[in-house]
């Protein structure tokens, strides 16, 4: 009785069905992880780009691919390296001779979730390509404007950034991503799960396992529904003090942005969606402070030396910000 | 033939050597240059008028106070000012062990000096540094030029959950129909018994769910869970509450109290 003393103002069942199906369809072939599919999954409700870093061999253009797969939109993959070029990403115009006109040839980034493989590896030149699809959702070449069709999704991954043969990506690109998943090594248990797995195996294409769930138009209407999602002035006020904290905190030298501030009263309503709650709490919020803001500040060069993380730092803030109760 | 040619060489090197000794022995006497005057045989006075002129004694005690004129450094530069005793005290800390040594003019004695105007100004700008702070002023932010920070204003500031007295703020929240309000004021007071019992620990940035997670006892976490949720709902949710909800939610709030030792 009192489990339903309050009744949900939104419909919240589809969502929590197709996570739930999404999850169950990863965990099929990905172990573990379950933190890291969490933020996947919210990064894809709360309309955001996602930075998917670890070191080679954790499976995270495997992850990336699965999740892509189990949405039923056009998928294109883009594999980063020191020589492309922009226009080998945004389409370049061509000269067709039997109209005698230019046209243009649109670039794989033309498409509704963009996987980008060992994004660090190109230059900070090729990384500007990116910086006004990510964030308008649109390209411009010659003068012209070709908008993305939606949902238009970035799923990017990296090598940490002291691997050899990465570039440290431009701070406004980092700043485009929502969330930085950190994928970890997998515990004991996960890896002999992983070995036995793969030992019994009998297919090897695993990715014909994964069926869509969902199509483009239930992403869009699932994204509306987290948008409208309510968040107490209290709570707004509690991540507007976390976010002005990274800017005055002195290991930090740079601290969030006001896109970061946005980034996080986003995140945390797709979080209380997945938890079936269609408000946000102070728990979402801190959940996902970390993820979203790793990528964004900054430490400074003496912190950096001390071998403190950006989690250290985003943990300490938290810890001096009340939680509005 | 042969013996011309040798009695030629021999007449040369006679006259060379000859020469030579002869320049020796010039080196060696004065060279007269003048003929020499001879002393005349009379001296004669002179009567002329002399006229004997005296340094101005002023002048002279005017120019010996002036150090521009003193040009020994050792004596008659008077006695050294505070600053000039505290550097030579500095000098002899540091280079004590070289004190005989001169560094006038080497490019040890330019290091020296640039040395002592840094050591005045870092003893300068402490000094600035102590009479900004006594002011109350942050010297980083004013160098940065950094608005001081503000605090943002928080009208529901979280309580100190041991100074209010739930007893008479419920009874004003109940009087005034705030039932949203008074379940706020139940979950503190729940948050109060728990940490007074030492169940849980009470730190400002814990979200409810650590709270949760902290008590041991699964049957407290259960019914803790049920009313934390309520509280959410209704603190965050902004659902709306009226009496006959808000007295189910407040028994779940006994029934808690109930079952804690």
């Amino acid at each position: 009785m009192e489990e339903g003393m309050f009744e949900q103002r939104t419909d919240l069942s589809r969502l929590s069905s197709a996570v739930e199906q999404i999850k169950t369809s990863l965990a099929q072939i990905i172990v573990g992880q379950q933190e890291s599919i969490d933020l996947l999954i919210a990064g894809i409700l709360a309309d955001g780009h996602i930075l998917i870093e670890g070191v080679p061999g954790v499976a995270k253009t495997l992850t990336a691919k699965l999740l892509a797969r189990s949405i039923d939109v056009q998928y294109s993959r883009i594999q980063f390296t020191p020589d492309l070029m922009p226009s080998d990403i945004l389409g370049t115009p061509v000269f067709n001779p039997k109209v005698t006109e230019f046209e243009f040839k649109r670039g794989p980034i033309f498409g509704n979730i963009i996987l980008i493989d060992e994004i660090n590896r190109a230059p900070a030149k090729t990384q500007s390509a990116l910086f006004e699809v990510m964030e308008e959702r649109q390209v411009t070449i010659d003068g012209n404007t070709y908008k993305m069709a939606e949902p238009f999704m970035v799923l990017a991954t990296q090598n940490p950034v002291e691997h050899e043969g990465t570039y440290r990506l431009p701070e406004a690109q980092l700043d485009r991503f929502l969330f930085k998943v950190e994928i970890k090594y997998p515990s004991l248990d996960d890896e002999i799960a992983i070995i036995t797995r793969q030992h019994q195996h009998k297919t090897t294409d695993q990715l014909q396992e994964i069926k869509p769930i969902l199509s483009g138009q239930d992403i869009i209407a699932l994204r509306k529904q987290v948008l409208g999602l309510h968040v107490e002035d209290k709570l707004i006020v509690y991540i507007a003090r976390l976010i002005n904290e990274s800017r005055n905190n002195k290991s930090l030298y740079l601290g969030g942005s006001p896109r970061a501030s946005l980034a996080i009263v986003q995140a945390a309503k797709a979080m209380a969606a997945i938890r079936g709650r269609d408000f946000v709490t102070p728990d979402d919020i801190v959940y996902v402070a970390a993820p979203v803001l790793r990528h964004r500040i900054m430490l400074t060069p003496d912190k950096e030396m001390e071998g403190v993380s950006p989690d250290d730092v985003v943990m300490q803030m938290i810890q001096k910000i009340e939680v509005p109760r | 033939m042969i013996r011309r040619l040798l009695v030629v060489v021999l007449a040369l090197t006679l006259s060379v050597a000859a020469a030579g000794k002869g320049a020796a022995v010039k080196k060696s006497q004065p060279v007269k240059t003048h003929p020499i005057k001879k002393a005349p045989l009379h001296l004669y006075k002179d009567t002329s008028n002399i006229q004997v002129r005296h340094f101005d004694q002023n002048a002279i005690n005017r120019f010996k106070k002036d150090p521009k004129f003193n040009y020994n450094d050792s004596e008659g530069a008077g006695e050294p000012s505070f600053l000039e005793k505290l550097w030579m005290w500095i000098l002899y800390i540091l280079f004590g062990w070289m004190k005989n040594a001169h560094f006038n003019g080497t490019w040890l004695g330019v290091l020296l000096t640039l040395l002592k105007y840094l050591i005045y100004a870092a003893a300068l700008a402490f000094l600035v540094f102590v009479i900004v702070k006594a002011f109350g002023i942050d010297p980083i932010n004013l160098l940065r030029g950094n608005s001081k920070r503000i605090d943002i204003p928080y009208s529901e500031a979280i309580e100190d959950i041991n100074a209010i007295d739930f007893d008479d703020e419920l009874e004003k929240a109940l009087a005034q129909n705030n039932y949203r309000l008074a379940v706020r004021l139940l979950y503190l007071r729940s948050l109060k018994q728990l940490s007074d019992l030492q169940l849980i620990h009470w730190q400002i940035d814990k979200t409810n769910s650590t709270y949760v997670n902290e008590l041991a006892d699964p049957s407290q976490k259960q019914v803790f869970s049920l009313i934390t949720r309520q509280f959410e709902y209704v603190w965050y949710g902004n659902f709306s509450i009226d009496k006959d909800a808000f007295v189910n939610i407040s028994r779940l709030f006994q029934d808690f109290k109930q079952q804690l030792p």
